[in-house]
């Protein structure tokens, strides 16, 4: 088991950057996503610009990154943005709706950045089968960012 | 007469906005889900955009994306949660049914 406090602020788990925060504040779905770009954004993963590309896309193509109801998975291109591979999660303190017709309200978001258009299907993956064993709920109800980092962290280790 | 997941691959396209992300999570629960029902499967996640030039035998994504692509495949399933595998394993049997793929057990 490793040390949750080291997680705290940066995890390189096979290159990839991780991160966690928990009991955020937005005040909606775009600062949401804001939020879980943030902490990549400091890491040096993602470029600042990142996470507005995230929001042009979903405005451009509909709230269809709510994958599941209370989770969506925000994310752009390579090209906007991505130094290395990457995947924060944040719960919110206030669900945000997104707008979409069932999924809605969403409480926890990730954000991704992949530096091409394959490095990030192993974590993807992961994230998919960490997500149906349970993990929103984890997030939700863990005390810490430090704990959740450990989360987002066991994940991008599964990466295979 | 060759049947369609059996003596020949299904082809499969899942769609999303970017065709990195969410298409990708639906192609994991749809190759399950073909995995579950005995049929061959090739699943390719893709964006809409591209999607419209990819010949299909069944397009599945969300709502708001699949509405464009009815007609231009056999089967099209819009699926509201990704990672639910029983919904997208009723509404493929539905589909696939509906065009004679699969034969109504019931």
């Amino acid at each position: 088991m490793a040390d949750a406090d080291s997680l705290t602020d940066v995890t390189d788990a096979a290159d990839s950057a991780v991160a966690a925060r928990v009991g955020v504040t937005a005040g909606d779905w775009r600062d949401a996503v804001r939020a879980a770009c943030r902490p990549l954004v400091e890491q040096g993963a993602l470029e600042p610009r990142y996470a507005d590309r995230c929001i042009a896309i979903v405005e451009d193509q509909g709230p269809y990154i709510v994958v599941t109801p209370g989770v969506a998975l925000a994310h752009a291109r390579p090209a906007d943005g991505v130094v290395r591979l990457a995947l924060c999660a944040v719960s919110l303190a206030t669900p945000v709706s997104f707008g979409h017709p069932t999924n809605d309200p969403v409480d926890v978001v990730f954000a991704f950045g992949s530096p091409d258009t394959d490095a990030h299907i192993g974590l993807l993956a992961a994230l998919s089968r960490a997500l149906v064993a349970g993990l929103a709920d984890a997030l939700r109800s863990v005390p810490s960012d430090a704990a959740a980092t450990a989360l987002v962290a066991e994940v991008a280790r599964d990466d295979r | 007469m060759v049947r369609k997941g059996v003596d020949d691959e299904l082809q499969v396209l899942s769609v999303c906005g970017v065709g990195m992300g969410t298409s990708l999570i639906l192609r994991m629960t749809a190759e399950e889900v073909f995995k579950q029902l005995g049929l061959r499967a090739r699943v390719v996640a893709t964006d809409t955009s591209s999607a419209r030039s990819m010949p299909a035998d069944i397009i599945i994504g969300q709502e708001l994306h699949t509405v464009e692509f009815e007609g231009r495949a056999p089967v099209v399933v819009a699926i509201a949660n990704f990672l639910d595998k029983d919904e997208l394993r009723d509404k493929l049997v539905r589909g696939m049914e509906a065009v004679g793929w699969l034969t109504p057990t019931a």
